[in-house]
């Protein structure tokens, strides 16, 4: 996989009515080749506008916007290049399904389409599906089919708008399977609410909030992993100075009763060394403790954005 | 080659979804239903006529071969009236039963609104619920747009014809002297000409489907349109009508024809904006006549297409 961006915006915006409204104002970010990367933000942050423009939906008002090195809004220029899970697009009725992929694969130019739909639909682990129609199908079928078909033909960029919303839990961990097994091997852009998801699976992301972009960088960046970690307190007393008295120690704070967080600069004391020095503290201090976890969630990060003013956007990471 | 190859796959698949879908079979049955209608209520006429007549003879005397060469000006002055007098065309179609071609000049006053039912929702279909989204990334809009015409025009010329087989099939049993030949010729005729006619007013559904989001908008706005050719075109004949029987009146006196008003010139020039205007000579027997009525009719599919392009090109999805 070459380090040429896969995807690249540069200075991107996207207005409606007459610039009244903003979807995305000004974002600028690049995804390398091979990379799952994630777009992040509550409704409304422009995450959908963002996507609709990589896949040529939209068109962006101000700024250039290049997948694999083309144009998305040229003519022809996403065919074999580009899979993608649209959203809200409804599968067409009247035709069963494995018709409605060979047609598709053809329309790709796959040279076996029928077969592509066929792997296709076993990788999704919908065979039986081929011979329904869509109208047959419950929402997480026909999400299923409409995902099949964005990986007909293994194109190198695959574009997934919440590719596991309203699945159950068993078939979106076989849909993060797929995800997980195409990293590497082709670029993936997810667009999800699911947080955790995203966490899961992805090596970078860009978090959006009113059409600005607020961060871009790694989960582990996004979520301070490096620089911020929890303490679950069962019970004592939390000898806070002491604590923001440890080499390293940047902060150390209670927002509730029972959770301890502590910041520090891993420049001077890695990670390990300053969660044991805090334990080894706090258990002298006859403190009980439940648990430990790093950073913070990424769900908390995008709670941070409530109202905070929009700001500029933070690249944690250069690409 | 890909944007050929493009069109191809989408005009095939779409054909097939189409011919697959009750809509097309409901569509024929319509299309069928509405020419027999207008069928049986033109045998129900030449029967009347006929009666009347055959009653006039046995009170009078005479034979139906005494009344034969007013029988003839009468249908030559129909034929006139209805093909727009132009005699070297009504030579033509002597042979022809006239309900053959006054059901064919129904159906063409038709045909138009059964387009726009067939086809309003061939693009504003795929936009409203976004099933085009999952086209726009493999294959160019252009091509979408070509392959879906494409596939309207074709089953569209597939419903035409086996309309026209009924049609001169009935005629033939209707009346016997409509000799094999004739037969074969007038269907023909009268099938190409349907179909080249039809080849704007599909056009025409494309553009008015690539303007909207909802189906049932674009019918309305397609109907609507159709409304606007035809009152222009009626304007337009009208003030033309006028013109020319002012300048017989004034004939008719020995007066010199006044020279016609300037609005009456320009209302008169409406009657070329409607494509139906330029249906008569798609039956003349003349090659060249024929020809400049297809390619106008080329010339406004290619505007409207060149139109919804224009629109679907630019379109947010």
């Amino acid at each position: 996989m070459s380090d040429a961006p896969a995807i690249e915006l540069t200075r991107v915006s996207r207005w409606f009515n007459g610039g009244a409204v903003r979807a995305v104002d000004d974002v600028s970010f690049a995804v390398p080749g091979g990379e799952c990367f994630g777009l992040i933000g509550p409704n409304g942050a422009g995450k959908t506008t963002s996507f609709s423009m990589m896949c040529g939906y939209l068109r962006p008002t101000h700024g250039q916007l290049r997948v694999m090195g083309e144009d998305p809004g040229k003519a022809g220029a996403l065919k074999r290049r580009v899979g993608v899970l649209p959203q809200d697009a409804v599968l067409p009725f009247g035709v069963k399904v494995g018709w409605l992929l060979t047609y598709w694969g053809k329309l790709s130019g796959l040279p076996q389409p029928e077969r592509e739909a066929k792997e296709s639909l076993e990788k999704m682990g919908l065979p039986n599906a081929w011979g329904m129609e869509p109208q047959e199908l419950s929402h997480g079928m026909g999400k299923r089919v409409a995902m099949a078909q964005a990986l007909m033909g293994t194109p190198p960029v695959l574009l997934l708008d919440e590719p596991t919303s309203g699945l159950d839990p068993k078939i979106a961990a076989q849909v993060r399977g797929v995800i997980r097994e195409a990293k590497g091997k082709q670029t993936v852009v997810v667009s999800s609410h699911n947080l955790q998801e995203l966490e899961e699976l992805c090596d970078r992301a860009a978090i959006l909030d009113r059409g600005k972009l607020q961060q871009v960088g790694t989960i582990s960046e996004l979520t301070s992993r490096s620089a911020e970690f929890r303490v679950q307190i069962a019970k004592g007393t939390v000898p806070l100075e002491e604590l923001k008295g440890l080499k390293g120690c940047t902060g150390a704070s209670l927002p509730q009763a029972s959770m301890l967080v502590v910041q520090f600069d891993a420049k001077v004391l890695p990670d390990e060394e300053m969660i044991t020095a805090t334990l080894q503290l706090l258990i002298a201090r006859g403190v009980f403790v439940l648990g430990v976890s790093r950073g913070r969630k990424l769900e908390e990060r995008i709670l941070e954005l409530g109202d905070a003013p929009v700001a500029q956007a933070q690249v944690v990471s250069a690409t | 080659m890909e944007p050929l190859n493009e069109v191809t796959v989408i005009w095939g698949a779409e054909l097939w979804r189409s011919i697959r879908s009750a809509k097309a079979i409901i569509l024929l049955a319509l299309y069928l239903m509405f020419t027999a209608m207008a069928v049986a209520i033109q045998v129900f006429i030449f029967r009347s006529i006929q009666t009347n007549i055959n009653e006039q003879l046995a009170l009078h005397g005479g034979s139906m071969d005494a009344l034969q060469p007013q029988i003839e000006e009468v249908r030559h002055g129909f034929l006139g009236w209805l093909l727009g007098g132009d005699e070297t065309l009504i030579e033509s179609i002597a042979q022809v039963p006239l309900i053959v071609l006054v059901t064919f000049k129904i159906t063409l006053y038709f045909l138009p609104i059964y387009i726009a039912i067939i086809g309003f929702d061939q693009i504003s279909g795929e936009i409203g619920p976004r099933s085009i989204r999952y086209l726009t990334v493999r294959a160019r809009r252009s091509s979408i747009l070509w392959g879906k015409y494409l596939s309207q025009a074709t089953l569209l010329a597939g419903l035409v014809l086996v309309v026209d087989v009924a049609l001169v099939l009935v005629a033939r049993w209707m009346t016997p002297s409509f000799q094999l030949g004739v037969m074969a010729g007038t269907f023909l005729k009268c099938w190409v000409a349907a179909t080249v006619f039809s080849l704007s007013y599909v056009a025409l559904s494309t553009l008015c489907s690539s303007l909207f989001r909802s189906p049932a908008v674009s019918l309305v706005f397609n109907i609507l349109t159709l409304f606007g050719l035809w009152l222009v075109n009626k304007i337009g004949e009208s003030a033309a009508g006028f013109m020319v029987q002012e300048a017989a009146l004034a004939q008719a006196r020995g007066e010199e024809a006044p020279a016609p008003s300037r609005v009456a010139t320009v209302l008169s020039w409406l009657q070329y904006v409607s494509p139906s205007h330029y249906s008569d000579n798609l039956l003349h027997p003349h090659f060249l006549k024929f020809l400049g009525s297809t390619a106008i009719y080329a010339g406004f599919a290619a505007a409207f297409l060149a139109c919804g392009y224009a629109v679907l090109r630019r379109r947010d999805l």
